[in-house]
């Protein structure tokens, strides 16, 4: 987990400079996505924040990151939202919280980077409430022949500063017994936004 | 120019020069008289190695996606298609660029135009298992 760790840290330098288009492309596709929270939030994967500003105001939510890196950086614009928003330095595969603690559990491009995606989707079903919805947002494998073939020519290399491009994470789901309620695609069948409950 | 307006623009831009240096950069190597199965192999290398350059040039500008996407049919199929043009006939760079531009501005438009249809259509969430 080291390894995964230091690469975040070291991206974290460049992490808005290499999503700055990413961002503004898929801003309204996730504000979109994000009008779902309710309740008490988990937001996985905090980055350097970009994602709070398009957060609803009023939330309580915990916004956990492996690197301290990108929590530093992010700790500004969590202190600009407009509710109660903590950052917790945490591994995804070992989540700090009791069973059954969130409304919400809110993922953007998370499981493209968790080592063990399973795992870390499991203790996201372990951590929310069995009426509670799991949002996400994510890249994954395309099904369109060329591209898939590039994603899987890159991922040995996009894998060592950042994240692996060729993930199954709808399939990934359903094996740690969530029940997909609603799948969109946002850019092709690349990038998707999911809504999730416990099955 | 809103960012819509202008990540569109930029992606036939993208599509365009990786179109076109693929084109160019096949035209140099490949021949008339290459065995064309060998040329199109050299093809679809050389444009996948020039799509790879210009997607990580351009990509933190226009969304790493949308870049690789047209950019890897550009590259993939275009190489192809070229380097067997140029294994069957002579043609002069400037014919070279403007077709290869050509090129560049459809497939990105095709992949436009699937994106939209990917978008507009729904997914059952029962064929994964859902619902």
């Amino acid at each position: 987990m080291d390894g995964t760790r230091s690469k975040w840290d070291r991206a974290s330098r460049t992490y808005d400079r290499v999503t700055w288009a990413d961002e503004r492309r898929y801003a309204a596709a996730k504000e979109s996505l994000f009008r779902g929270m309710r309740g008490r939030c988990l937001m996985l994967a905090a980055g350097t924040g970009n994602d709070f500003p398009l957060f609803p105001p009023g939330l309580l939510v915990s916004s956990i990151d492996i690197s301290r890196a990108m929590l530093e950086r992010a700790r500004p614009r969590a202190l600009a939202y407009e509710g109660g928003l903590s950052l917790v330095q945490m591994d995804a595969h070992r989540l700090g919280f009791r069973d059954a603690t969130f409304d919400t559990v809110l993922s953007v491009s998370t499981f493209c980077s968790i080592p063990d995606p399973v795992r870390g989707l499991r203790e996201l079903y372990r951590v929310l409430r069995p009426e509670g919805r799991l949002l996400l947002f994510e890249h994954v494998r395309s099904r369109i022949g060329p591209i898939a073939m590039m994603q899987d020519l890159l991922t040995p290399i996009s894998r060592r500063f950042g994240p692996d491009l060729n993930r199954d994470t709808m399939a990934n789901l359903l094996r740690a017994g969530f029940r997909l309620v609603r799948e969109e695609n946002v850019y092709l069948d690349i990038v998707k936004a999911a809504e999730a409950v416990r099955a | 120019m809103p960012h819509e307006r202008m990540f569109a623009f930029g992606e036939y831009v993208a599509g365009g020069a990786t179109s076109v240096l693929m084109a160019c950069a096949i035209h140099a190597i490949v021949a008339p008289g290459w065995d064309m199965a060998l040329a199109m192999l050299v093809g679809g290398l050389v444009g996948i190695g020039v799509h790879l350059v210009v997607a990580m040039l351009a990509g933190p500008l226009l969304g790493m996606f949308p870049v690789m996407a047209s950019g890897s049919l550009i590259g993939s199929y275009g190489g192809m298609i070229f380097a067997m043009r140029d294994s069957m006939q002579a043609a002069s760079w400037g014919r070279v660029a403007a077709i290869a531009a050509l090129f560049g501005f459809v497939a990105v438009a095709a992949v436009r135009l699937y994106d939209r249809a990917l978008r507009s259509s729904s997914i059952d969430p029962g064929a994964r298992g859902g619902r």
